[in-house]
């Protein structure tokens, strides 16, 4: 600059003011940037929480234009039963919503449930498979881990086999969760759609009794998804009196259809979700029901919303409380001693375990007990083939189990666990049997940054509260769907609450508030100028979702 | 097209005469309907102008900064703690050469808060280069308007068009209104040489030493004085043009009377009645009206002030401590003729007290009463008794 510099003699030969001689476009303001923003979408912290992975913000964002189909098959990706979770899931996506830190986390479950029941009632389909592939693929058990994988499978090209034990598919799905949670037609749909990609279903053909696994030849792979067969029984005094009954058993039957005698006054054992809808079944089918759990409300398992409608819905609950013993008179149930129980120091859940208090007992008059304790596996007869460990298959988070052949996933690996855990390790094992059945390298998907509410611009966001969902306020004592979901109009309010954090929803604003005019956008799409982005950052600033990250010039 | 206006529309259809392209203002009492106005005309398309909203004055002249730095003719208009507000950026429009209007409503300054009006916000920027119009009714208003542009963009020099506050701003006169053709064949359009234009970028107001600064200083105090030469030129073609005479300054009976007094703003119209009303009674006394307070018309202040025995200046505004501040420009103006009149300063009217006929009366009847000024600047009406026993 100074070696240019023009030397006056008279002041006439000077401009009026300061003014560079030549022109500046060799100065672009570019060069005085330090730090660079740049687009760079996040994980929005819903999709970080749920298992199975779903890009929610991403099927809202279609949504939100009413694009409910693209929504809906965008979450099949990732998750073939919408309908079924949106109902089920205890929704770990909502309780990482960002938004339940600034007034109410988003709705997503009624929103996934929306779309799941867009596409029943619109009778969408799978499309065919792009490619065939070769080989088969064996899957042992019909329930969401299984479906899932034999799912994921399909969807690729290979034929699959489903060996089912009972006489329909589905699994917990079916025979564990209460029509009024999960409607039979709503399953239904959802598993005919599944069939539709060309899965084939044996069912009444259990493994092991009169079918050997050696028998099943043929098959390239083989994915174990049995989930938890038997209740775990109780170990007291008088245990096999007549009305006292295996909760997953009583559930079965009601599910089934037939419904198994219960007498009067019910007591149920167990603080998760299984005694929950084997309480709330009881109670519909006429009877007093208690629930007796060991430790408190705080401790117990169950979703909370399921305790909070069981409560509602007339279910009695006694905390601190554990049987001890079966009084019998002629081989009945006629009362129930129980002990009180304390909390003392936390076990190894982290939950605080109940202890005996002395001298602290007392009785409890039942017709029926059901025992909701818990569930086992059975895995004798797999010992032979994988590595079992408690009673558990050993598989790794995508289904390696010791044997090549053999793949695991779902509550018979994990132990008790979550419908949406089984549609996770159901579909990563069936990434990974893709993998290696065409020598291909199984990559897990990368996560990037998560957002949290401290990475967004809340100035720009409206406090609004959630929908609530309409209930059935006659279910109480039928097996009716309780909740109803939302109405399309209270559907697109909800949407409309979705941040859409760390992912850009061209809302403008970097665009509005760029003091440069670097910011240019083509159909929805933004790009740079680096040219005249000075890297003030107000783009980053005043973006309300995270969605830009800066970096260091020069690094 | 005569208008029954008041003061701040008069401002408004100025700007309209003036046919400005670009006008960013922030409202403040008492100069709000000056903008509200101009908002109107643009919504309506009355005025093809674009109105920039803004956040304060600082950014409202920065703003007109910027549009006439790209070459479209500039307007704003503020008051008091916003024109003391403005004030970095009045600098800048001056070094920058900017030839901007500013319509500024004199109001006082606070603490404590007062709305009425007294000059020194204005009197504040004397030394910015900023040239100063103070008028007196609201057709002067109106029509300094439109002659502000024509001498501002004759010598790149913003100015500041300056009309006392609810005596003009809020009182409805009659206005001989200039239509915007009739304007632009006073003042034609702004065809800057050196402008803002992104095809072909300029560094404007870069780094410049001591080697090149004190030159470009030197260029404003000499297009300042030049601006003595353009504003009477222009003043001629306004009254061929419009049939409306001004001058920098202005003679009533002011030549071959004994007692002169010198007034600015609404305050010249009381003076020009007690003038008259002393006159017809026989008595020596006629007034210099200061229009132009920047750049100071040294000459024309001499000229008229020639024969007087006594100068009276009367100050709506004080340099605390040494007094007012006209009254302190005429002095320094007459020193170097060696004229050795008398030039009592009497401050009258600050804080918008009102200054009647009595009021300069007894002015009148001081200066009489003084051989010399025995003090820099006396106060008329201040709350004393003992100034009250000592005069009786």
């Amino acid at each position: 600059m100074s070696e240019n510099k023009k030397i006056f003699k008279d002041q006439r030969d000077m401009p009026l003011a300061a003014v560079s001689e030549g022109d500046m476009l060799w100065n672009k303001s570019g060069s005085w940037r330090n730090v660079r923003p740049y687009y760079d979408n996040k994980t929005s912290p819903c999709i970080a929480g749920c298992t199975a992975g779903e890009d929610i913000q991403g099927y809202i964002a279609l949504a939100k234009q009413g694009r409910y189909e693209e929504a809906v098959r965008l979450i099949w990706q990732r998750n073939p039963f919408p309908a079924i979770c949106g109902r089920v899931c205890y929704h770990p996506c909502m309780s990482n919503c960002a938004r339940k830190d600034y007034d109410e986390a988003l709705f997503i479950p009624a929103i996934e449930r929306f779309l799941g029941d867009f596409a029943i009632e619109n009778r969408l389909g799978e499309d065919a498979p792009a490619a065939r592939q070769p080989h088969a693929v064996a899957v042992i058990g019909g329930g969401p881990s299984g479906l899932t994988c034999a799912y994921f499978l399909a969807k690729r090209g290979y034929r699959v086999t489903i060996f089912e034990k009972r006489d329909k598919l589905g699994g917990v799905l079916r025979y564990g969760i209460p029509d009024y949670r999960l409607p039979k037609r709503v399953l239904d749909a959802e598993l005919e759609r599944l069939l539709g990609l060309g899965i084939e279903a044996r069912t009444g053909a259990a493994i092991g009794s009169g079918l050997a696994i050696e028998q099943l030849g043929g098959y390239a792979a083989y994915f174990l998804g049995l989930g938890l067969q038997r209740s775990r029984t109780l170990d007291i005094a008088g245990e096999d009196a007549e009305g006292v009954m295996p909760g997953l058993e009583y559930l079965a039957s009601v599910n089934d259809g037939a419904g198994m005698e219960i007498g009067k006054k019910v007591v149920v054992i167990g603080g998760g979700n299984t005694a929950m809808d084997v309480a709330r079944c009881a109670l519909r089918a006429g009877s007093e029901v208690t629930v007796l759990y060991r430790r408190t409300e705080n401790e117990m398992p169950a979703i909370r919303d399921e305790v909070r409608e069981a409560k509602e819905e007339g279910v009695q609950f006694r905390f601190l409380a554990a049987p001890a013993e079966i009084v019998k008179q002629r081989g009945r149930l006629r009362e129930i001693k129980c002990q009180e129980m304390e909390l003392g120091e936390p076990d190894e859940s982290g939950r605080r375990k109940p202890v005996p208090k002395p001298g602290a007992v007392f009785t409890v008059k039942a017709d029926t007990m059901l025992v909701a304790a818990g569930e086992l596996p059975d895995t004798k007869i797999f010992e032979p083939l994988v590595d079992v460990k408690y009673g558990l298959i050993v598989a790794d988070d995508f289904g390696r189990t010791s044997n090549k052949r053999f793949y695991a996933g779902g509550d018979i690996v994990t132990g008790a666990a979550t419908v949406v855990d089984a549609v996770a390790r159901g579909r990563s094992a069936a990434d990974l049997i893709h993998a290696e059945l065409t020598g291909g390298v199984f990559k897990p998907g990368e996560q990037k940054k998560v957002v949290s509410i401290a990475d967004l611009n809340t100035a720009y966001f409206i406090h609004r509260m959630r929908a609530k969902m309409p209930r059935n306020g006659e279910a109480r004592r039928s097996f009716d769907e309780v909740n109803r979901g939302l109405s399309e109009a209270r559907l697109r309010e909800e949407l409309g609450r979705c941040f859409s954090c760390g992912v850009c929803n061209a809302c403008d604003n970097c665009w509005v508030f760029c003091p440069d005019v670097a910011i240019s956008r083509e159909n929805g799409v933004y790009s740079i100028n680096y040219d005249h982005c000075k890297g003030c950052l107000i783009c980053v600033e005043e973006f309300p979702r995270a969605s830009l990250s800066t970096e260091k010039e020069g690094k | 097209m005569k208008k029954v206006l008041e003061g701040n529309h008069a401002v408004s259809y100025g700007a309209k005469a003036a046919n400005v392209q670009v006008i960013a203002a922030y409202p403040i009492t008492p100069q709000t309907q000056i903008v509200e106005k101009l908002s109107e005309m643009c919504a309506s398309g009355e005025l093809n102008a674009k109105f920039i909203k803004v956040e304060s004055e600082h950014s409202a002249m920065a703003a007109v900064v910027g549009s006439s730095g790209a070459g479209a003719r500039s307007f704003t208009a503020t008051s008091s703690q916003g024109l003391l507000l403005m004030h970095e950026m009045l600098h800048w429009a001056v070094g920058a050469r900017l030839p901007i209007v500013l319509a500024n409503v004199n109001r006082s300054v606070g603490p404590p808060w007062n709305i009425w009006t007294d000059q020194n916000d204005s009197l504040s920027q004397r030394d910015t280069g900023m040239l100063q119009f103070y008028c007196e009714s609201n057709q002067e208003v109106h029509d300094t308007v439109l002659h502000a542009f024509r001498v501002s963009e004759e010598v790149m020099l913003p100015s500041m068009v300056i009309l006392d506050a609810f005596f003009l701003s809020h009182t409805c006169e009659i206005v001989d209104v200039v239509s915007p053709e009739d304007g632009a064949r006073y003042l034609p359009p702004y065809r800057p040489d050196l402008y803002l234009n992104p095809a072909l970028p300029h560094a404007f107001g870069n780094l410049t030493g001591p080697d090149n600064y004190f030159e470009l200083r030197y260029k404003i105090y000499e297009a300042n004085v030049r601006a003595l030469d353009v504003v009477r030129k222009a003043h001629e073609e306004f009254e061929r043009m419009f049939g409306r005479a001004y001058g920098a300054v202005e003679r009533y009976h002011s030549d071959g009377a004994d007692m002169v007094l010198v007034t600015s703003g609404t305050l010249t119209s009381t003076a020009r009645y007690t003038v008259d009303m002393m006159r017809d009674k026989g008595r020596s006394i006629g007034l210099v009206k200061m229009r132009l307070f920047r750049p100071f018309p040294i000459e024309e202040v001499r000229a008229a002030l020639a024969g007087a025995k006594k100068i009276v200046v009367i100050d709506r505004n004080i340099g605390f401590s040494i007094g007012g501040i006209f009254t302190q420009e005429i002095r320094a103006a007459l020193w170097n003729t060696g004229a050795r009149t008398p030039v009592f300063g009497f401050i009258a009217g600050i804080g918008g007290r009102d200054v009647t006929p009595e009021t300069i009366a007894e002015i009148v009847e001081r200066a009489d009463a003084l051989d010399e000024p025995g003090e820099e600047a006396y106060w008329i009406g201040v709350k004393d008794e003992r100034l009250h026993s000592a005069r009786r």
